[in-house]
């Protein structure tokens, strides 16, 4: 029984977990906009990737947090950049998933 | 003088902007003290109608309002500038100090951007007041990574310093932190903007 809890803390140690959120923003009309948004979010501790989409008006984060970041974190920045947040919520698909979705089109 | 495209960026960036022609050159950096508040230096020198004007100063730039909706951004902004100018004309070479104010409001969506300032700037006898309309549009939708071109539109007037209403058509390309304007006036007076933030 041992030697199964030690194989099942070795396997979830090295078992990376992470959240990812989807950020619908108010105000993200160019390049120039958004380019805070991203360093912003960047700087975020715990923050592994962000995407921008501007044609759809959204942000999306991985964090190393299985929580996610909290929400009323990620609107003080958004609103520091300058912009409102319409919507945050925690989604099943990587940012690369996202990505790759969204710039096939 | 001081009217621009997006006079600032996020809170804790530095922007620096560059503008040369013959008429009107300047360099200017400022640092966003707030997401609604910036401070900054501009040097800049101005000629024409017999005028030379060099000056320097500080502005204070507040966001007086914004609305942000889902597809556009408008906003209201004040700078306030404080410096000295050298004024030359003939025999005449003073300098002043003056505080000078710049209403500007713009409206801008992903494929369609307007905007309009007007400074007050007055030195001695002298109005050197500036008025500027932009209106423009992009020819495409551009993915964040990708540079974006867009056609404006500028009617600018100087006065004092230029008797006619300036035409300029221009080509602006934004890419993420870096905006560029190159245009020629129909007086064939080149233009160019460079804007930078980090």
């Amino acid at each position: 029984m041992k030697k199964i809890l030690y194989f099942l803390l070795l396997f979830l140690s090295f078992t990376s977990y992470s959240a990812t959120q989807r950020i619908e923003l108010m105000g993200m009309v160019c390049a120039f906009c958004a380019q805070g948004i991203e360093k912003n979010l960047q700087d975020i501790e715990g923050v592994s990737n962000v995407y921008i989409n501007l044609d759809n008006y959204f942000v999306v984060i991985e964090s190393k947090n299985t929580a996610g970041i909290s929400n009323e974190k990620i609107r003080n920045i958004i609103i520091d950049a300058g912009y409102d947040v319409n919507k945050i919520e925690i989604i099943s698909e990587s940012v690369e998933d996202i990505r790759k979705k969204y710039e096939k089109k | 003088m001081t009217c621009i495209a997006a006079p600032m960026s996020y809170k804790g960036s530095n922007t620096t902007m560059v503008d040369i022609s013959q008429e009107y050159s300047k360099i200017d950096t400022s640092y966003a003290i707030t997401a609604k508040d910036s401070l900054g230096i501009r040097l800049y020198q101005a000629k024409g109608e017999g005028y030379k004007l060099n000056g320097d100063e500080f502005y204070y730039l507040r966001r007086l309002h914004r609305i942000n909706a889902i597809e556009s951004q408008a906003n209201l902004w004040l700078f306030t500038s404080a410096g000295i100018v050298n004024v030359k004309k003939n025999n005449r070479n003073n300098n002043q100090a003056y505080v000078s104010p710049t209403v500007q409001a713009d409206y801008e969506t992903r494929r369609i951007y307007m905007m309009g300032s007007y400074q007050l700037f007055r030195v001695a006898n002298d109005n050197f007041d500036t008025s500027k309309f932009k209106a423009g549009f992009s020819f495409y939708k551009t993915s964040y990574e990708e540079t974006q071109p867009w056609f404006i539109l500028e009617l600018s007037h100087f006065n004092t310093i230029n008797k006619k209403i300036e035409v300029i058509p221009t080509l602006r390309l934004i890419n993420k932190a870096l905006y560029f304007e190159a245009g020629v006036s129909t007086e064939g007076d080149p233009k160019l903007h460079l804007m930078y933030t980090f």
